[in-house]
This record gives C-alpha cells, structure tokens and sequence, in this order.
C-alpha cells in the first residue's frame, strides 16, 4: 500500500512548503478568534485540493481520552476526510518511572514494580527479571519452579489473549465478545488468585523459584476451565472469525510486511502474523519449553487478520500447553536455596520470555550492592506499537483503531 | 456459504449466551468467597490468649516498599520493648505480601478484609497495635507457614 | 369539542407516548443488552432496576445546561430540536387501530419518511456547531450515510405500496387482512420478503445502529456528534434515537406484519389490536437490540458503497419484479 521511498519524498517536499509558510502559533487570541495551532514536526500540513478547490487536513488528536485507545495512548493523526495521511503515536501518559524505581529497592521487592509495567501478564515480567538475577547469582533453579513458571505464564498468557479479544471486537464494534471473553478471563484471575495471592499483581515469581507451591485445588481448577474453553472459543469464531463485516473490517487492513515487521523490532504475534516464525521459547527456549510439544502459528499476508488468526491459535496452543503442563508437573522443590537479600556481583544480565506480546527481556546492571544499578525493560507493546507511525497512513479512521487494536498495545507496558 | 450466514451464526450465538443466563455477583448482597491465599489489607496476628506476637523487630517496617508500616516503640532498661504504634497506611498499600513473609515471628498476615473504604481519609492510616508491650523474642516459632504469603523464599 | 383543542390534545398525547416509550425503552435496552452480555442491567433503584430511567431522568433535567465555549451557539442550541421534533411529527402518522389514530394522513408513509429525512440535517447542525473535530467527522458520517440510506429505505416499501395501492398506512393494514389457504395471515412481509430485508438494513443504518452506527461510532469518534453534548440536551439526542426506534420498528409492524391486525381473531376489541401493535412493534426493537449487541461495526465507505451500489440497485431491481408480477396476476 505505502511506497516507502515515494512517501519519503512526499514528506520532505511537503515540509519544505510548511518551512517556506512558517508556523503559526496556536490558541485563542484576546478577540476570540481561533488559530490554528502549531504542528509537530513531520506532519505534512499543506493541504492537497482536490479540483483546485483549496481544502485543509484535519489534524485530530485520537487519545489520550479516548475510548480505543487501549489506556491512555495519543497518536496525532493528520486526516484528509476520512483518510489517514500522517499518524505520529505520543506516548508517556502513563510513565510512573518503574526502571527508576527499581533502583531504590532491593531484588526481592522489584517484582511489586514490575507486575504493574504490564498488567495483563505480571508473570511474564517477574519470570524475566527472576531470570536476570538468576544469570547474575549463577542459581540452580529447581525443575518444578520452571513447571510452575510456566504453567502460570501460559495461564496468564490465555488471561491477556482474552482481554485482547475482547478489546478487539470492542474497537470494531462488536460489543458482545468483550463480555464473553471477560467471563472465561475471570475464571483464570480466579485461578491466579488461588495460587498467587492476587489476581493481577502476583509478586509470585522470585529469583530462584516461586513464592509457594500450588495449592491442591489449582488443577481441577484449570481443567475445570479447559473443559469449557474449547466450547467458548469456537463460540468466539462463530461470533467473530466467520462474520462478513469483521472479516471486512480486517482482511487487508494494516499490511506489514515481513521487511517493516523485523526493520521496527516487532516481535510476538504481531511479527509472527506477517510471516516471520520467530518465538524466544523456540528460538531462545528457556525453562522447561525445550521439552513441551507445540507449534508457533504463522500469517502470511500481515494484516489484521493473520494476527488475529495467530492470536487465536497461539490462544488454543496455550491451553495445549497448559494440559501438558498439568500431566507433566514434577515432584519436588518449589524453590532453590536462595539469601534473604540478594547481592549479585557486578556485572550484567539480559533475559527474555515470550510475553502475549512479543519478546519481554529484562536488562538488569548490577553493582554488587542489593539493589539494581540499572534495569531497563524491553517492552514487546513499544516496538509493535512504534510501527504504526508507518502503516497508518492510506488507510482510514476506523481502520486505525483496529489496526492499533490488532497489534494489542497495553500501555503499562510501553510507558512503564 | 452465501452472504450473512456468519451474521446470523454470531446472533445465535448472542442468543445461546442470553439463554445461559446472567453471571453477575450481586456484590454486597452476594460475595465470593475468597481463597486461602488472597492478600488484602495487613493485620495483627493473635495467639490464641488474645496476645499480639509483635517483638518490634521492625523487619517488616523494612521490607515495605511503599514504606506504609511505621513502628515506634520505646527500649526500657532491661532491654524490653513497648510498642507506642505499630501504624499502616491501608489507602497506600499494594497487598504485596512482603512484610509478612518477612515477619520472623508470625506476628501479621494478610487477612481477607478487602472493604476498606472509608469517608475520612486519614481513617485510612490504622494503628495495628497501640501502647502495649512487645512480645517474647523466644517465644515459640510457628512450625506452619501463614496463609497469604506467609513462606519464606530465603 | 373544538377542532383545535382535539388537534392540540391529540399532539399531547402522541408527545406523552413518545415520553413514555424513551423511558422504557432505555430500561429494556438496559436489560436486553446486560442479559445478552451475561451481566443483569440495573438492578439497585426500584424493582429490578425499574426506576433507574426515571433517575436518569431526573438526573439529566438537573445537569447544568452547559455550553462549551467557542460553540456555534444558535445552532448548538437548536440542532436538538431539529432532530427531535421529526421524531415527534412521524409519531402522528402510525395507525394504532382504525379508530385510534392521531392522523388519517392519505401519504402517511410518504410523511414519515419525509419528516424522518430531516434528521441528518439536525445531526450535521450539532456536529457542525460543537466545533470539535470528532463531531464534526460524525456529523459529516451522518449525513452522508442517511443520505445514501434514505432512498433504498423508501424503495424498499414500494413493492408494498404497489400491492396495496396506496401510501395510508392505515389502508396498507386494512388490504392485509384475512388469510392464505385459510391459515397463514395475509401479511406482506411473506410476498414481499427481499423487501424487508432491504428494510430491515436500510432501517438500521437510518437509525444509526450497529452495525451502522457510523455518526456515533463510539470506538473511533468517541461519541460522534454528541460529543460536546450533556445534559437535557444530550438527553434530547438520545430521547430522538429511541424514538425513532419505534417509528421504524412500528412501520416495520405496519407494512409487513399487519399493524393492529390480531391474526386468526379478525373482530378483535380495540384494545387488543393496540396491544397487539405495541408487541409486534416492541419484538421489532427487540431484534435491533439485539444486533445492537452482537455484531460488529461496518466502515464508512464500505458503508456507501454497500448503500449505493447494492441496496439501491436491488430495491430497484425488486420493485420491477413486483410491478410485473403485479401486472401478470392483473
């Protein structure tokens, strides 16, 4: 759809005129008239015309107040009618300084923090950071913590793909599918709670291991779930994959090819959509993956749809996965042996897990004492949200919303 | 398939789950119950005379990463403690559970009361325990872990 | 009793039920759409959440009538109004029986389709005069969309006035009375049934319901052309959008499934046959809750394209089919 050259082109000679024009600062001047405000860099603003009739790009500002924009995400977008000529995405509306903060608490006391970066899957972030500080103090973690890692992450990882869903329907239109998938999510919160504490804010995973062991109830729990799952997700097909206006509203909507998708970083579903089979728990297999049985679902085309359809299926892979984890769980130790305050020597460690996202990796520097020097989050939702500013533009309003809602940005994540 | 059959597949779909009936939790009329685990607002632990088990070791005071826990406690000569306060910041915590895996003693936990709203802020900050006596540093050690995140990983 | 006050108690009365109808059809569509997501609706303010419109209500007369600055202010003002009182005028024209009617219009489906065609305009007054960027990308949506849904919805009844031979909608009740083979009722939406389709589509996107809620479209536009709205004024919008629920739904009722006609009861009381209208008309708002609820939202242009390019051409197309037909069996 976007020649990248020929809009490269486009945007250089449009910003040549609006340097010649000069910007004009914005507001209400004492009189009451309105002026057209200043425009960031890079948004083309000298209108086309159409016919020599002289008309004007809107520029709106979708979010940070708005109701699709998945929290608190601004994209600037410049619009001829409904057609999109320029999209700029605005973040940090939800920046609470967590890679800060860190640095002002002790190793065992930074999974509180990073729960909170992304909300949906706290314990993907834990397990990554645990992972981290298990490079550095060189730990032994014992086989069943990993089972329990990541029979939780799968869990988890259904829990985010639902809201997900959810979401998506909701910014096409469709308001039933929010509610179901809401309905199937809490009953995995429930069993989260049950085996963590908390439903969204575990603090479960630890360096070494985990918090405690499963309780008894978790696996009829889980079955109790996936027993039904089956049933709701072909419900979900019916509802949404088999229907003509979803399937119009997304088929060849936000193409990324494969090229943009690795050039801007982007990883998990939304790479994999375009055709790009990479996953870190093939890839870069941590914990117990290496010996799990699944596939990695692949699109072809890289539209909307095809992460839909990889979305859905890593959906039904997780609960594949999620039995496996169940008939295989091990006996023995939840957790290592590990101090009460960690002090990892100096050095640095880099870990990453395959989040509903994409590729979640900690970075953590140490300095010996028992708090982090530096840790620094790789959020998957930054990348594969930074894509937009190139894929937008051609398409139209509502188009725009599915597309950010197709790449399922949280924005927890991506201001940290 | 012609034109519409997913149109209509989704509405009977929306129907079925109509049929299947709400699944709403009238909340203060209805409640869920709990598991064992969950971690809501930070409460004294009693023996079973009714004595608190606080030894003002101030561990958890420490270990809170909010820093909502305040202890004050004044040493008299023979090196026994009295607890002035033992103060918690409800409307600030997280219900990370840290200060009572800390706690050596099995003096708080993580109870299940979750309806902390208040009209007046400041009822937000609890005293926990005030103007009593410290507890024993040798009394006995609990042998089982609490609910609520009372396991120690170190 | 003097013309004029009849007139005028007449107007009071179809004002009285379109009031009426607002506030239970914001209840039902409260619990329709909570019971088809598994949820309950209101439940706290009387029985069941029964007085909860009326809350809302009162909620709504209290708000502070608030104009944003920089607003065309006439216009902000009137635009409400402008889309109200259609709604109010296509109430006069729907028979609830043969001696319960507030006007005998000879053209009465012609009047409310006409009365009905100025809604757009009050749509694009308010998302004009907001003088905000989302209302006006609504109001431009609806007016382009009533536009192109406007003339597929006319012809889509056309097949119908073809058989009955006149636009009264009185008359098109009384010509659908009696049965086929003695028990099938001689209701048009049975020869006519592409044309309720085409009705039934056509209807939808005139209402501005999902999946044709373009000028709202609270995904994209946040709330289209009510955006800058609150208050009593707000609550005109939203009174006018069930309002003109009904009217679609009880001409559906008239057109296609016989008005007041009882079926297999043809010396039914007056009574019953209102009562009857009033069910056929409120199973009618039914179904639209009910693809309110379900389905997703089409794209504007593919909106008009549809509009344009199929409905129009296959309401054309149908029309000639029933005019030959017609003729054949003459």
């Amino acid at each position: 759809m976007n020649d990248a050259a020929e809009r490269a082109e486009e945007v250089a000679a449009d910003s040549a005129v609006a340097d010649e024009v000069g910007h004009v600062p914005g507001g209400v001047t004492a009189e009451g008239e309105l002026v057209a405000p200043v425009l960031p860099k890079g948004l083309r603003r000298v209108p086309r015309g159409v016919d020599e009739v002289a008309t004007e790009h809107l520029v709106v500002n979708m979010g940070p107040q708005h109701p699709s924009t998945h929290g608190v995400l601004h994209i600037l977008l410049e619009l001829d009618g409904e057609e999109i000529i320029a999209a700029e995405a605005s973040l940090g509306y939800l920046h609470r300084g967590i890679e800060k903060l860190s640095e002002h608490r002790r190793y065992a006391h930074i999974g509180t923090l990073l729960d909170r970066a992304d909300y949906l899957s706290g314990i993907h972030t834990e397990t990554a950071f645990a992972m981290a500080v298990e490079r550095m103090l060189e730990i032994e973690v014992p086989e069943k913590a990993w089972w329990i890692r990541c029979l939780l992450a799968e869990v988890n990882r259904i829990a985010s793909h639902l809201v997900w869903l959810g979401t998506f329907g909701l910014d096409i239109g469709a308001m039933g599918p929010f509610l179901y998938c809401l309905r199937d999510r809490e009953q995995l919160l429930d069993i989260l709670e049950t085996v963590t504490g908390a439903r969204m804010m575990f603090n479960y995973v630890r360096p070494g291991g985990v918090l405690m062991d499963l309780p008894p109830e978790t696996e009829p729990m889980i079955r109790k779930f996936l027993s039904t799952f089956d049933k709701y997700m072909s419900e979900y097909d019916e509802l949404l994959s088999g229907n003509e206006i979803f399937l119009r509203r997304v088929k060849g909507i936000g193409i990324i090819s494969p090229e943009t998708a690795v050039a801007f970083g982007l990883t998990g579903a939304s790479l994999r959509g375009s055709g790009f089979g990479w996953d870190v728990r093939k890839e870069r297999p941590y914990g117990i993956y290496p010996e799990l049985d699944f596939d990695i679902p692949v699109g072809s085309v890289g539209d909307c749809w095809d992460r839909y359809v990889v979305r859905m299926e890593e959906m039904r892979w997780a609960a594949k996965l999620t039995t496996q984890l169940l008939d295989g769980m091990p006996a023995g130790d939840f957790t290592a042996k590990v101090p009460r305050v960690l002090r990892p020597p100096a050095g640095e460690a880099y870990a990453a897990v395959e989040s509903p996202r994409g590729e979640l990796g900690v970075h953590v520097i140490s300095d010996g004492s028992d708090k982090p020097y530096r840790l620094k989050i790789r959020p998957p939702a930054l990348y594969n949200l930074a894509v937009i500013d190139e894929v937008l533009p051609g398409y139209k309003i509502a188009d725009a919303v599915a597309i950010v809602g197709s790449l399922d940005i949280v924005l927890g994540e991506i201001d940290r | 398939m012609p034109f519409g059959t997913g149109l209509l597949q989704g509405l009977s779909v929306a129907f079925r789950n109509l049929l299947r009936g709400p699944i709403t939790v009238q909340y203060p009329d209805e409640r869920i119950e709990l598991p064992e685990r969950a971690r809501w607002a930070v409460r004294p632990k009693y023996a079973e005379d009714g004595a608190h088990k606080c030894t003002a070791c101030m561990n958890c005071v420490r270990a809170c990463p909010d820093e909502i826990l305040a202890l004050d406690f004044t040493t008299r000569e023979d090196k026994t403690k009295h607890i002035d306060s033992l103060t918690y910041e409800a409307g600030a915590c997280m219900m990370c559970g840290l200060c009572v895996e800390v706690c050596p003693f099995d003096a708080i936990k993580m109870s299940h009361d979750y309806e902390l709203a208040v009209i007046d802020a400041n009822e937000m900050l609890e005293e926990l325990l005030a103007d009593v006596d410290a507890a024993s540093v040798r009394k006995e050690r609990p042998e089982t872990p609490v609910a609520g995140g009372g396991t120690d990983v170190g | 009793m003097s013309p004029y006050l009849e007139v005028l108690l007449k107007a009071l009365a179809a004002l009285g039920l379109m009031l009426v109808n607002g506030v239970v059809l914001i209840y039902m569509l409260r619990k329709v759409l909570g019971h088809f997501h598994l949820r309950l609706g209101p439940m706290r303010v009387g029985w069941h959440g029964t007085l909860q419109t009326i809350a809302d209500v009162v909620k709504l007369l209290t708000k502070e009538d608030f104009n944003p600055s920089l607003t065309d202010k006439a216009l902000f003002v009137v635009a409400p109004f402008v889309v109200f009182v259609p709604s109010f005028m296509a109430y006069l024209a729907l028979p609830f029986h043969e001696s319960l009617k507030f006007a005998d219009l000879d053209n009465g489906l012609f009047y409310v389709f006409g009365v009905l065609a100025i809604v757009p305009v009050g749509v694009l007054m308010a998302g004009w005069a907001s003088n905000s960027k989302w209302s006006l990308i609504g109001g431009m949506r609806a007016t382009a969309q009533q536009i192109a849904y406007e003339v597929p919805l006319l012809l889509s009844v056309l097949g119908v006035v073809l058989i009955a031979g006149s636009l009264n909608l009185a008359e098109i009740v009384r010509t659908q009375q009696g049965l086929w083979l003695g028990f099938i009722p001689r209701w048009y939406i049975i020869p006519q049934f592409p044309a309720f389709v085409l009705f039934l589509i056509a209807g939808l996107a005139e209402l501005n319901q999902t999946p044709f809620d373009m000028s709202e479209a609270e995904s994209e536009l946040v709330a289209g052309f009510v955006n800058e709205y609150s208050g009593m004024k707000f609550a005109f919008f939203f009174l006018a959008e069930f309002s003109n629920s009904f009217i679609i739904s009880a001409l559906a009722a008239t057109v296609f499934f016989g008005g007041w006609l009882v079926p297999w009861y043809p010396d039914a009381p007056a009574w019953l046959c209102a009562m009857v209208f009033l069910i056929k008309t409120y199973v009618g708002i039914f179904v639209l809750m009910w693809i309110r609820g379900t389905l997703p939202r089409i794209r504007i242009d593919q909106l008009l394209a549809y509009g344009w390019k199929v409905l129009i051409p296959a309401s054309l197309v149908w029309i000639l089919v029933t005019g030959f037909v017609l003729k054949a069996v003459a």
